[in-house]
């Protein structure tokens, strides 16, 4: 026992102790994390057909311009809308990943977004916002009055924003992304329009107890509203917010994302280039050196990958903290900590088993970097598994890397140590496969 | 007492192909120095790796302080240090740290550990460098530390793999004071080289390997009188033509036992070359011959290995 923790801590002083090594496995994975969590921070593109459920539970007319918009034909590529009532069991569709996004639009979404033009068009029974060219003349002398007194006394009411949910599958990151994004333009376009109407109105009862001036600009709002300049920095605060809800209640982040995939990453480059060593010590005499001192060869062997294992761990570690520090969340401790350990192992097979299986250092060290890249494409590592062909899913779980982004998946959208057992047991298992074939190489070289 | 015993070793590295180790067989007694002395290539280092127990021989077997290397692997490795040809140490690691690896590599630990750690970087001259990165080395001081390892555990035999393999010669010189130093204190000793000045100086007895098999083996002495203890003059001449003719002149000199000729090179096995020369100059001189080149050689491992394989050590 002794002789095995002295090897690993061998291993781990070596590791840690190169320069290189170290860039590759801390600073490197930090700076990713960091630039993909800026480049990706609102959601990415390249998609098709996103299956997403409208919700619509108000009446009012604002709610049903999100309508158009999201059945619009500019977005019929991207967006594969379908219009639900029944909100649990739109929920269930979700859970079951069979659609990225319900869009929750409320009741009161209307009268909220534009509260004052809502009760004024209700208590008149006019319509203030058609104010295109069909509308040549300003509204009734007689009204102005009534407009002015219901006008002064909405604006004067202060409440919590509006939340519209985007009740968002994890696995639909990317999507649930876009989803927000046009919502946030729809909203924000709205805003803007029932801004300008109501800086208009509000112009316009300034204006009526003028005589006669500019009768030609009082007539056409649309005069009026390029009088005062009004445009699209009219509206910057939403009455109205939209909040990406997962079905457990976190909402998607790519700095969570790239965190943890990152790591993952750095993490399979470390472990392979570990199990490289081996094939470099023997290459180096170290490690004929070791197989003629009194210590069995299963140990030599253990105490190396115990060293990878622990170096790893230790890389994996350092870097939760890190993005935490930088405001990745990994998801719960006890959950977090699980995950490493289990997706550590994992990893330190692959490293087993090419070490195992390589002639040479360099041949290890190419195959190695294959392995880790393609699995890193196919797991997730760039773009969300989801969003990856169901085949390549599949494929993918011969990975560490489609299991460790898995648990931290479900770690980050609010999931615990329970719900992420299966996973853990299908990287264990993942790992026991490794060494059982690294086993059979290690017989063949130090035979 | 026999600490090694070696019968009939062989080593194939593919079933087809040549035997890198053929049918050795040498005993190694206690508290001697016994060199096997090779060219490059020619076996040695195969030798120790059987013996050590990293290679499993093709045929044979061998004892090492009375365990079979076939069935008792971790008994031998107890009783040996091995002092491989390669640098193998942890560059990254320092000089104390690459001592308390091995030396816990070896079963040792606590203040034995420690204080042998200390023994060994002041016998070694590294003690002012003790925590310093390997990797920071001159190659000297890198191969000291290799032998220092090697001696950890204090074991009965230590072998010693062409230690002084590209060093300089200062450090050189220090390993070979320290072989015989640690010789002197009942360690015994199998040491490989190609270099024959180290193995005359060193070893009690010498074994000479070329292409996998022992060719001969013995005492310097011994080894000596296989090429007869005389010296060897040997002149060229300008002349080709002329040397038969010299050789024939020179055959009543006092002290030649043999004398040869080929074209204008004639040798003479003489028991004083310095006292035949001067002869052998004035009936040169009388034959109207010039010479071109005169060397002297006394007898050693050089003219044993060339007497019995044809061809130089370095070869």
């Amino acid at each position: 026992m002794r002789k095995l923790a002295t090897l690993a801590l061998k291993e781990v002083k070596l590791a840690f102790r190169d320069v290189g090594a170290l860039v590759t496995m801390l600073v490197t994975p930090l700076v990713l994390t960091l630039a993909i969590g800026a480049a990706f921070g609102t959601g990415g593109g390249g998609l098709s057909d996103v299956p997403v459920l409208l919700l619509i539970q108000d009446a009012g007319p604002m709610s049903q311009i999100v309508v158009e918009v999201f059945t619009s034909a500019e977005l019929a590529d991207l967006l594969a809308p379908e219009i639900v009532s029944d909100e649990a069991a739109a929920r269930s569709r979700v859970e079951r990943d069979e659609v990225a996004a319900l869009v929750i639009v409320p009741p009161g979404f209307s009268q909220r977004i534009a509260p004052e033009l809502a009760r004024i068009e209700e208590t008149l029974g006019i319509d203030l916002l058609d104010l295109g060219p069909a509308q040549t003349a300003p509204f009734p002398e007689e009204l102005w009055p009534e407009i002015s007194r219901l006008f002064l006394e909405t604006v004067e009411m202060d409440e919590d924003p509006l939340v519209v949910e985007v009740y968002a599958s994890p696995n639909w990151r990317i999507s649930a992304g876009v989803i927000r994004g046009i919502l946030t333009q729809v909203l924000a376009q709205i805003n803007t329009t029932t801004q300008g109407t109501a800086t208009i109105i509000e112009a316009l009862l300034t204006r009526g107890s003028r005589d006669g001036e500019n009768q030609d600009i009082d007539a056409d709002p649309f005069l009026l509203a390029a009088e005062m300049g009004l445009d699209d920095t009219t509206a910057t605060q939403l009455p109205v917010r939209v909040d990406i809800v997962s079905p457990s209640g976190r909402s998607f982040r790519w700095l969570d994302y790239s965190a943890t995939s990152m790591a993952v990453l750095f993490l399979m480059f470390a472990v392979t280039s570990g199990g490289r060593t081996l094939l470099a010590e023997r290459q180096a005499g170290t490690l004929p050196r070791l197989l003629v001192s009194p210590t069995p060869a299963l140990t030599i062997l253990t105490g190396k990958m115990g060293g990878v294992f622990v170096t790893g761990l230790m890389q994996v570690f350092v870097l939760w903290g890190a993005t935490a520090l930088l405001g990745a969340y990994w998801g719960p401790p006890p959950g977090v900590m699980a995950a490493i350990v289990a997706l550590v192992l994992c990893a330190t097979g692959v490293g087993a088993l090419i070490s195992a299986w390589a002639q040479n250092a360099g041949q290890a060290s190419a195959i190695g970097t294959a392995v880790t890249l393609i699995a890193s494409a196919v797991s997730g590592t760039f773009f969300p598994r989801m969003n990856l062909p169901e085949w390549v899913q599949t494929v993918s779980l011969v990975t560490p890397n489609a299991w460790g982004i898995e648990m931290f998946s479900a770690l980050q959208s609010g999931q615990g140590l329970a719900e992420i057992l299966p996973f853990l047991g299908g990287a264990l298992g993942l790992t026991i496969i490794y060494y059982v074939a690294a086993a059979a190489g290690f017989r063949r070289q130090f035979r | 007492m026999c600490l090694v015993q070696a019968r009939n070793l062989i080593k194939r590295y593919t079933a087809d192909g040549p035997n890198a180790v053929d049918d050795v067989s040498f005993e190694i007694y206690d508290g001697e120095i016994f060199s096997l002395l090779g060219p490059n290539g020619a076996g040695k280092t195969t030798i120790i790796s059987m013996l050590s127990t990293l290679l499993k021989p093709t045929g044979g077997t061998a004892t090492v302080n009375g365990h079979d290397i076939r069935t008792q692997a971790m008994a031998v490795r107890r009783s040996i240090g091995v002092v491989p040809q390669e640098l193998a140490l942890y560059a990254e690691l320092s000089a104390a740290e690459n001592l308390r690896f091995w030396g816990e590599m070896r079963g040792l630990g606590g203040a034995a550990l420690g204080g042998e750690i200390k023994e060994k970087l002041a016998l070694m001259d590294l003690t002012e460098r003790a925590r310093d990165r390997v990797e920071t080395f001159s190659g000297g001081m890198k191969r000291r530390l290799n032998l220092a390892i090697g001696l950890l555990g204090n074991p009965p035999l230590i072998m010693l793999d062409e230690p002084t393999v590209a060093i300089d010669p200062q450090s050189r010189r220090y390993i070979l004071d320290y072989v015989k130093a640690l010789n002197q204190k009942g360690t015994s000793i199998l040491y490989t080289t190609h270099y024959m000045e180290e193995a005359q100086e060193l070893s009690h007895r010498i074994g000479i390997i070329d292409h996998g098999k022992l060719i001969t083996l013995g005492t310097l002495q011994e080894l000596k009188q296989l090429v007869g203890e005389h010296e060897m003059l040997k002149l060229q001449l300008y002349q080709s033509e002329g040397g038969q003719t010299l050789t024939e002149a020179v055959g009543e000199i006092k002290g030649l036992h043999r004398a040869s000729a080929n074209d204008g090179e004639v040798t003479l096995n003489v028991d004083a070359a310095e006292e035949a020369l001067p002869e052998v100059l004035s009936k040169a001189s009388e034959l109207g011959l010039s010479i071109r080149n005169i060397e002297i050689r006394e007898p050693n491992l050089e003219t044993v290995f060339l007497h019995l394989t044809g061809r130089a050590l370095r070869d």
